[in-house]
């Protein structure tokens, strides 16, 4: 049993990796048609993953409900938010217009859905002044150098910065392609290093973390 | 009241109760993050099905009889099984092929792309430098492809490099290039800020552009109905807040 | 001072947004060399070139980059290349679809003759995979469910192999570097990029190396291209305001400056 548990997985994880790791190397027309069959069965995999993505958040706010938590009224609105869309969602056969006439579930996700989520992210415009006037000081010279390319870099990629002063868009420009571009680089090959040695990790058995589910 | 203006008023309203939040943490704000929430879900399911199940699962297997495409069906319906205690150690199989045909398909592409291409195209330029006759050095500071540029790039990707590399001590010369590091790195991040700063207005001006659109006649004027709305709401729940000290929310 | 109420920096940011929106002024922009390297290489593309425009963002990130691919769409259409338009984000499907109709319309083309949006599939970078060995495996339909073996746009394309410029308008994962990594390192097809301005400077190691062509970043690339195009929209009417609020946190941070360095000798020496 602990075979079917805990080392079948693990067998599989070796096998699926090595397998596509050599793949790539490999030019024959069965490897094309391996590659094919696995990138297709993924994309219906990924279909299964967002319904589990999403149905953890049904039953925290399933579990509010049935014990009337403080504000469990705000979770009926969210749970009736998300029945009336599926409802239109199905009325409409998943399309939010049908030559060109905007369905009931393209007037919720124009209307609704759009100004919703863009306003939950432009409000940070808000707070990221905030936080620039309460934080953003040069207490030390490495913070005096990250304010300067800042303001640099602010000032040169705006036109009234460039009409001010032309110099600041030609230095932001450099600092971009040539400053930014060098540790961006860096940081890429670093960040590209450690992800393939997990990889290596997670395929050879080293890193069981990513099972989860069940005992063991 | 047609469909537009219907739904100019509804964008407005919502746009303005999130925006209360600036003010303060409100029932409005609340409920217009709830129903956020509720919406994306929604929108992302029936996506999910009309994608997936119709079009890749039923369409290909029932009218064009791929029966192989049961297999990665199965494997999807093990993956939920992680919902059933007793029978969750079955989603285990799920997630090992997937994570071991993601890093499979990962690890020689990325090695490919982000490392042996970047590294390339450090030394590359160097190289390019001594010609058939003789060696050429390009002083053009604003030209990103001139040499001087290219040896600034090699040291700041090797400073940064080395900066990151804490298994020796950063000493002695060392410590003049972990400086250096450390000095390219604060540049980056000063760009990087000034980058995060346009980007956050550009989403508040592309807000605030609707509003401006949707406060025209034709649509009823929303925005100034819906704004004093919305502080009066406001003025009311702090001043019912205000005479109700002793109770919490 | 240093203190401040932040609702009174909120309502300075407010103001300095609202006011340049209202009472445009015009200034003139700058073209940056890596927007004009997309603009050029698309002008030299024959007639009726396969064009792949990968819609990757949702409504958080429309202000930025939906300005980006109506300039980018009517580009494309004025050179008379066949679109192929598709999304890898699920939240962005219904916003591509329409920008996509919207520009189509207004340039007089014809669905399945000149243009085709493919629509969303999830798996993100299986699905360049997938695109890169057979599209017609990926996209078997549409968006509205016709098959898409057989349709005029597609023809002798059977693959991104076929495809002449790709052009991927990225607001995270997957973005651009999943269709470097996944796309253009193994199927070879000319790739530029358009992303936000938090996702930019992370993109210029690939510009640099040629990975990527071209990028448009943020607002303010968005303008640029709108400007070579010659068609002026949102993102040419935003810059304004992007000056005013630049602007408005340079002074703010100065400030914070002046009252931390004015404090602090007021303090006599602190120990660092």
């Amino acid at each position: 049993m602990i075979f079917l548990r805990r080392q079948l997985p693990l067998l599989i994880t070796m096998i699926t990796g090595v397998l596509f790791v050599g793949q790539y190397y490999v030019p024959h027309p069965s490897s094309e048609l391996l590659l094919t069959s696995a990138t297709k069965w993924l994309q219906i995999i990924g279909g299964f993953a967002l319904v589990l993505g999403v149905s953890s958040l049904f039953h925290q706010h399933a579990a509010k409900i049935r014990r009337q938590e403080a504000g469990w009224g705000y979770s009926v609105v969210l749970y009736a938010g998300m029945l009336a869309t599926i409802i239109a969602g199905a009325l409409a056969k998943g399309k939010e217009s049908f030559d060109g006439i905007m369905t009931g579930f393209g007037w919720v996700y124009n209307y609704m859905m759009v100004p919703l989520q863009g306003t939950m992210f432009a409000i940070l415009a808000f707070f990221i002044a905030s936080a620039a006037y309460r934080s953003f000081r040069a207490r030390s010279r490495e913070a005096a150098v990250l304010l300067v390319a800042a303001v640099i870099v602010m000032m040169g990629r705006v036109p009234l910065g460039e009409y001010l002063i032309p110099l600041s868009g030609d230095v932001s420009q450099w600092i971009l392609n040539v400053l930014n571009a060098s540790v961006r680089r860096a940081i890429l090959i670093g960040v590209s290093l450690g992800a393939i040695a997990l990889s290596f990790k997670i395929i050879f058995g080293v890193e069981r973390s990513y099972l989860g589910g069940g005992k063991e | 009241m047609d469909e537009t203006s219907l739904g100019a008023w509804m964008a407005t309203g919502l746009t303005l109760f999130i925006f209360s939040f600036l003010y303060k943490d409100n029932p409005l704000f609340k409920l217009a993050e709830h129903l956020y929430v509720g919406v994306s879900v929604g929108y992302t399911i029936v996506k999910t099905c009309d994608a997936v199940v119709v079009n890749q699962i039923y369409k290909p297997i029932v009218d064009q009889g791929e029966i192989s495409l049961l297999i990665p069906v199965a494997i999807g319906l093990l993956m939920l099984t992680r919902y059933v205690p007793k029978a969750a150690w079955m989603s285990r199989y799920a997630f090992a092929f997937i994570v071991g045909l993601g890093s499979g398909l990962a690890i020689p592409r990325t090695i490919s792309s982000f490392i042996l291409k970047q590294i390339e195209d450090t030394v590359r330029p160097l190289l390019s430098m001594a010609g058939g006759d003789g060696l050429t050095f390009s002083m053009n500071v604003l030209n990103p492809a001139s040499s001087i540029n290219a040896v600034i790039i090699l040291v700041g990707v090797s400073s940064v490099l080395f900066y990151f590399f804490f298994s020796i001590e950063h000493s002695g010369p060392g410590r003049v290039v972990a400086r250096t590091g450390i000095i390219f790195l604060m540049i980056a991040f000063g760009a990087a800020f000034g980058y995060t700063v346009m980007a956050r207005m550009s989403l508040l001006i592309g807000r605030l552009t609707d509003l401006i659109e949707f406060s025209d006649a034709s649509y009823g004027r929303p925005t100034l109905w819906l704004a004093l709305l919305t502080i009066a709401a406001l003025v009311v729940l702090s001043r019912r807040a205000a005479s109700m000290p002793s109770q919490s929310e | 001072m240093l203190k401040i109420d932040r609702r009174i920096i909120f309502l300075v940011i407010g103001v300095c947004t609202l006011l340049p929106l209202l009472y445009p002024v015009g200034l003139p922009i700058k073209i940056s060399p890596e927007v004009r390297s997309i603009y050029d290489y698309i002008e030299t593309l024959p007639e009726r070139s396969v064009f792949l425009l990968s819609i990757d963002f949702d409504p958080a990130s429309k202000p930025e980059l939906h300005p980006q691919a109506i300039a980018l769409l009517r580009h494309a259409f004025r050179k008379n290349l066949r679109v192929v338009a598709m999304t890898l984000w699920v939240s962005g499907t219904g916003m591509a679809d329409q920008l996509l109709t919207q520009v189509a319309h207004e340039m007089g083309k014809e669905n399945g003759k000149d243009y085709v949006f493919l629509g969303w599939s999830p798996g993100g970078s299986a699905v360049i995979i997938n695109m890169g060995q057979d599209l017609y495996t990926a996209f078997p339909s549409d968006y509205g469910g016709k098959s898409t073996k057989g349709i005029p746009v597609l023809e002798g394309v059977q693959s991104l192999k076929d495809v002449a410029y790709a052009i991927s308008l990225g607001a995270g994962n997957p973005g651009i570097e999943a269709w470097y990594v996944f796309g253009k390192d193994k199927y070879k097809f000319e790739l530029g990029g358009g992303c936000t301005g938090v996702m930019a400077p992370g993109l210029y190691p690939l510009l640099r190396s040629g990975q990527i062509n071209g990028l448009i970043g943020g607002l303010r690339g968005a303008a640029e291209y709108e400007s070579l195009v010659g068609k002026k929209g949102r993102a040419v009417a935003g810059m304004d305001a992007q000056s005013a609020t630049h602007f408005a946190i340079i002074i703010l941070v100065a400030m914070c400056n002046l009252f931390y360095f004015s404090l602090r000798q007021q303090q006599g020496s602190v120990p660092r």
